[in-house]
């Protein structure tokens, strides 16, 4: 028998007052119950994050909301009303890493709330933060109170986020992206880790995201944002296999799916544009003088052919040493052995102006397209930057030559007066794509190109790459943590752990019948965007990995022995 | 739906000028720092007698309607010499952060931008110079080449190399770990581009605003090597050498001494509120 | 942590170190005969008593003798003699090293006392009248040139009020030229600790543990006070050097018996042998309070304590 612990109405959020007042949230209305799990979805600006604020009473001063939501038979929104923080509702947030107070250990920082509150004194709420820090699956509770939230990892600081909020014993979890900053097999975990959670203490649990595969996985009920107002609102089945709103629809198709078989498969093998063999690079914990900290491997013999035309996807988890792999190509970092032959140079070996001169055959789009342009430099003398240093265009031709970049990346010639601020993150990334492809280069490599973007912005932004591709004859090296994109994206894809390549072939036979068990384990926490297909708990990577030599298990199908 | 359009930071130039003048602390500064230069460039129109000359008027005359200042212990107008003195104190300033601003800068972005061991050299001697302290290093200077003005500016000077080294190099330390400037490295730049087309112009709002604040460090510093007697030498109307002459005369004319030292203070404020100013013109980012 | 420690430990031998290089070549950066200029002011001095003095100081002897010689005797405890009296230089510094550091050491608990509290009273209330108030009033303190400060406070209290003696060696000597260069850091300290509480205060982790809901008092307490105050320690370090700097002209307005005053004096007098062991033992005391601050940093940040 469920009943409602949370009953929103009409919930409006704005900004400022008067005249210049921004609406954040615009007539918003929800029910939470007992043991349900209910999906707020919305892209960035959508206002997702704001009503989780709302509720809790921890809106920035300048922010006015209106509205109702009932909770324990009182308005939260009335002005005079205790906010439910900690023993009502419970929030979790995004950054695992910032989250905690880093000077107070985890064990005061898990008993003060228990013992302002009134639940227990300062000795049975230490009996109960340890019993509750093994609930959510920390191995040595015991030690781990008395230890400093930075000698936590992500994934652990997240758990312990958990256990903090879920040992005020509230009705109702909040969690907003929780698992958005972490790798994807700790993702799993953690989302199994409240999805049992709610299964055994009923609670209610407000699951804020944008990834639609996790709300696929975990919500009954969904509610679709935009702009501050609700799109669509319906049980999770509904939205998935019958979405009334165009948007929603146009969200779940512009969601990549990790099992759509891939369109052109690249079958013959064509010629090896690069070949890298043997690199290694270990990076040391300390930076300039003084003894070294913890060494890295960030690479360990690694050795690669990129064939042309094709798009090669890196895939790993953080520390794989898939950044680092794309880096050391493009001589941003150094390896510290190996050769990359491209053409007929090795690329490592060169130096000076035939380094400077030969770049211009890789080039690169990197993750962030806040931060990948010069913020002083106008978006026209970005793009013409490779070119006027390749000295490829005369002086009339160059105005004529940005123009055409711009336009084939889908914005207007105008703007190449115009500055990197003045534009959005997925103007952005076309303008890093424009300068990419700007001095004719023979492989593109991009570093997590669309990590950074919302779901819609990324299709847009894979479309481009593709027909690009396509156009230009481009060979892509694709690094990315996301499985889904990678198929959709790639022709072949090498999996990458620590520094090793572990699994490497046509990217339809490795994700459909992947043969290493790292390989496996990552299909499996890939949360997929159809809510028939549920997870049981899935089952936690434990021991050691084979990660020896690649062995051909079958044509082109390389797995570590 | 796209990600918002980030219009406040790095906005336009004239952008730049409307936030100065919008933050209170911009404007005073700013008003106050056009006072003074208009003084120094006008000292001559605006001062009513020749400040070096003396038996002017009585000694020790306290503030009046012909010596608006009153007079010193030679007779002197205290106006005129606190006029001409606003000149020699922009001098001062000047010259010190342009000595410290070039040298520091140089090491700074060095550093930063070629790394290894140029960069470790350049900053552990930095940080070894600046745990002399400027003072001591100053106070050195003037000990080898002798008291004079002109030393104690270029003492002042070289004091100050360390910090902005120190600050330059964390500044260009930040530009050069984003990802532009990786990315302008693997377009092909060559050294010379990277340095001054990239590095430069984003390091600079920093250094500005940095230098603006030292002028005041400056000025008081070389103000309290005059006071020392390490610093200008009679006749200068150097402020802080007209407040160390004005020690054995507090009782008899306190106006001796409040009025130089009040000059020093209002001309440092002014620097520092306009650098206040200009720090919160060019971060815009607000706290929540 | 004991890398964190040891790293500053051997940058402070290394600056000891280049110290005394400077020190010694400081006799050769000075225009003209150094050992004539040093005599300049004394008369009756004999030509040949100079010839002795510049055998002694070894400044007939190439660079690295003159440095070795100059090492030699400072591990015994030598710094040389002074030129006017002849009284070693080790004793003249040691009678005047403690009202220094009594000096700076009584001024940083006061700059530390006031400009804390007041720069976490403007964080708390930022952007109330209060917090503006307070911070113009920081920012007039910066501005204000100590030695005028210590000049209007020798005036006002000492000349027109009479209720402290004008100089002189007892405590309530110290009352004057302690609260000069303590106010004018004050004002650094309130502004330093101001900005690096509201920078805490914007923190995802302050906002957790609101969400906890925890009392904003035992917030600001806990976890915005002990976050906040690191920054300020660190800085502590170097603003205790810059109040060995200002005391030097304090000493001066007060005639208060330090090691600034004798400094100045030998600047004027030309009196090298006196300069170099100032500013050798002006390093070591800068040195060594930079490294215990170091160390109490280390152990209160459990990021470096347990790295």
């Amino acid at each position: 028998m469920s009943t409602t612990l949370l009953s929103v109405r009409g919930l409006s959020i704005t900004l400022g007052s008067d005249a210049r007042a921004t609406s954040l949230l615009q007539d918003v209305s929800f029910d939470v119950s007992t043991g349900q799990i209910l999906s707020i979805v919305g892209e960035s600006g959508s206002g997702k994050s704001m009503t989780a604020k709302a509720i809790m009473g921890l809106l920035p001063p300048k922010a006015n909301s209106s509205g109702i939501a009932m909770f324990r038979g009182q308005n939260l929104l009335a002005k005079n009303t205790t906010p439910p923080r900690g023993t009502g509702i419970g929030l979790i947030f995004q950054e695992p890493m910032t989250a905690l107070t880093p000077v107070l250990t985890i064990g005061s920082q898990l008993t003060e709330a228990i013992v302002v509150h009134g639940l227990a004194d300062i000795n049975a709420a230490h009996r109960r933060a340890i019993e509750m820090l093994d609930r959510v699956g920390i191995p040595n509770p015991v030690q781990r109170m008395r230890q400093y939230p930075h000698e936590l990892s992500g994934g652990m600081r997240q758990r312990v986020m958990i256990a903090m909020m879920m040992l005020l014993e509230p009705d109702i979890l909040i969690a907003d992206e929780p698992t958005t900053a972490l790798d994807v097999t700790v993702q799993a975990q953690i989302l199994d880790l409240l999805r049992d959670i709610v299964f055994d203490t009923q609670i209610g649990l407000i699951l804020i995201t944008h990834d639609m595969g996790v709300v696929a996985e975990m919500a009954s009920d969904v509610i679709v944002l935009k702009a501050g107002q609700v799109v669509e609102a319906g049980s999770v089945q509904q939205i998935f296999d019958a979405p009334n709103a165009e948007y929603t629809r146009a969200l779940l198709d512009a969601v990549p799916s990790i099992e759509a078989a891939h369109l052109q498969p690249l079958s013959t093998k064509g010629t090896v544009i690069l070949s890298a063999r043997n690199l290694h690079k270990t990076f040391r914990g300390q930076r300039g003088v003084g003894p070294a900290g913890p060494k890295t491997k960030a690479l360990d013999d690694v050795s690669l052919d990129i064939w042309h035309g094709e798009t090669l996807a890196l895939v790993g988890e953080s520390g794989s040493g898939k950044s680092t792999l794309g880096r050391v190509l493009l001589r941003l970092t150094e390896a510290d052995q190996g050769t990359v032959e491209l053409g007929n140079m090795d690329l490592l070996a060169l130096t000076g102006a035939q380094l400077r001169l030969t770049r211009r055959k890789i080039q690169m789009i990197f993750q962030d397209p806040y931060a990948s342009l010069d913020p002083r430099q106008s978006v026209g003398a970005a793009i013409l930057e490779p070119i006027i240093i390749q000295g490829s265009a005369t002086k009339s031709d160059r105005h004529e030559v940005v123009s055409e970049l711009l336009t084939r990346v889908g914005l207007t010639p105008e703007m190449a007066n115009r500055f990197p601020h003045e534009f959005s993150g997925g103007q952005r990334q076309r303008i890093a794509i424009a300068r990419a492809i700007a001095s004719g280069p023979e492989l593109i490599i991009a570093d997590e190109p669309t990590s950074a973007l919302d779901v819609s912005i990324q299709a847009q932004i894979l479309d481009l790459l593709a027909d690009l591709k396509q156009e230009k004859k481009l060979t892509m090296l694709f690094i990315s943590h996301d499985l889904a994109v990678v198929r959709q994206v790639a022709d072949r894809v090498a999996v990458m752990r620590q520094g090793r390549i572990i699994e490497l072939g046509p990217v339809d036979a490795v994700w459909s019948a992947p043969r290493h068990p790292y390989t496996k384990a990552l299909i499996d926490a890939a949360p997929v965007p159809d809510p028939h297909r549920k997870r049981g708990l899935r089952t936690p990577l434990t021991g050691s990995f084979s990660t020896g030599k690649l062995t051909e298990v079958a044509p082109g199908h390389w797995v570590a022995s | 739906m796209d990600t918002k359009v980030d219009t406040s930071v790095h906005a336009s130039p004239l952008g730049f000028w409307k936030r100065l003048l919008l933050s209170p602390n911009g404007i005073v500064g700013l008003v106050i720092v056009l006072g003074l230069i208009f003084c120094a460039i006008f000292a001559e129109h605006l001062a009513p007698h020749n400040p070096a000359k003396m038996g002017t008027g009585g000694r020790f005359l306290p503030p009046n309607s012909d010596f608006f200042l009153g007079t010193d212990e030679f007779g002197r107008d205290m106006l005129s010499r606190i006029l001409y003195g606003s000149r020699i104190t922009l001098l001062i300033g000047a010259v010190a952060v342009g000595i410290s601003l070039t040298i520091g800068m140089l090491i700074g972005m060095l550093a930063a931008f070629r790394r290894g061991w140029i960069e470790a050299i350049l900053m552990r001697s930095t940080d070894i110079l600046f745990s002399f302290t400027e003072t001591l290093i100053a106070l050195s200077f003037v000990a080898v080449l002798g008291p004079s003005l002109q030393n104690a500016v270029i003492a002042v000077g070289v004091a100050g190399i360390p910090f902005y080294a120190r600050t330059c190099y964390s500044a260009a330390l930040v530009e050069t770990s984003k990802p532009y400037f990786e990315a302008s490295i693997s377009i092909g730049s060559s050294p010379g581009r990277l340095l001054f087309f990239h590095l430069l112009p984003n390091v600079l709002p920093t250094m500005i605003v940095v230098a603006t604040l030292g002028v005041s460090t400056a000025i008081l510093a070389a103000a309290g090597l005059s006071f020392l007697g390490l610093g200008a030498q009679p006749p200068t109307s150097e402020w802080g050498y007209m407040l160390a002459g004005s020690r054995d005369y507090i009782n008899r004319a306190p106006w001796l001494m409040t009025i130089p030292g009040l000059a020093i203070a209002v001309t440092v404020l002014g620097f520092n509120l306009l650098g206040d100013g200009l720090r919160t013109s060019l971060d815009p980012v607000e706290r929540k | 942590m004991w890398h964190f420690l040891s790293t500053r430990l051997a940058m402070g031998f290394l600056t000891i170190w280049v110290t005394t290089i400077m020190v010694t070549l400081l006799i050769h950066a000075v225009p003209g005969d150094p050992v004539q200029i040093m005599y300049a002011q004394s008369q009756g001095t004999t030509p040949e008593q100079i010839e002795q003095v510049r055998r002694s100081l070894g400044l007939d002897r190439p660079i690295h003798i003159q440095y070795l010689m100059y090492m030699e005797r400072l591990f015994q405890g030598d710094l040389g003699v002074t030129i006017r009296g002849g009284q070693p230089v080790l004793e003249v510094i040691f009678q005047r090293l403690p009202n220094t550091l009594m000096l700076a050491v009584t001024a940083m608990f006061i700059a530390i006392l006031i400009g804390v509290p007041i720069g976490f009273l403007a964080a708390y209330r930022e952007g109330t009248v209060i917090d503006i108030a307070l911070m113009v009033l920081a920012i007039a303190g910066i501005s204000m040139p100590h030695f005028w400060l210590g000049l209007m406070l020798l005036f006002f209290f000492a000349l027109e009020l009479g209720w402290l003696p004008v100089s002189g060696n007892s405590i309530m000597n110290l009352i004057l030229p302690a609260l000069t260069l303590g106010l004018s850091n004050a004002a650094i300290f309130a502004r330093l600790t101001r900005s690096s509480m509201i920078d805490v205060m914007s923190q995802d982790f302050i906002q957790t543990a609101y969400a906890k809901g925890l009392p904003k008092a035992l917030v600001l307490r806990r976890h915005v006070m002990r976050a906040g105050l690191l920054p300020v320690v660190t800085m502590m370090g170097l603003q205790f050097a810059f109040m060995m700097g200002g005391a030097i002209v304090v000493e001066n307005i007060f005639s208060w018996n330090g090691v600034g005053r004798m400094a100045v004096e030998a600047i004027f007098q030309r009196d090298y042998p006196i300069i170099q062991g100032f500013i050798l033992t002006f390093s070591v005391v800068v040195v060594v309070v930079a490294i215990a601050i170091d160390a109490l940093y280390a152990v209160l940040d459990p990021r470096i304590r347990r790295a």
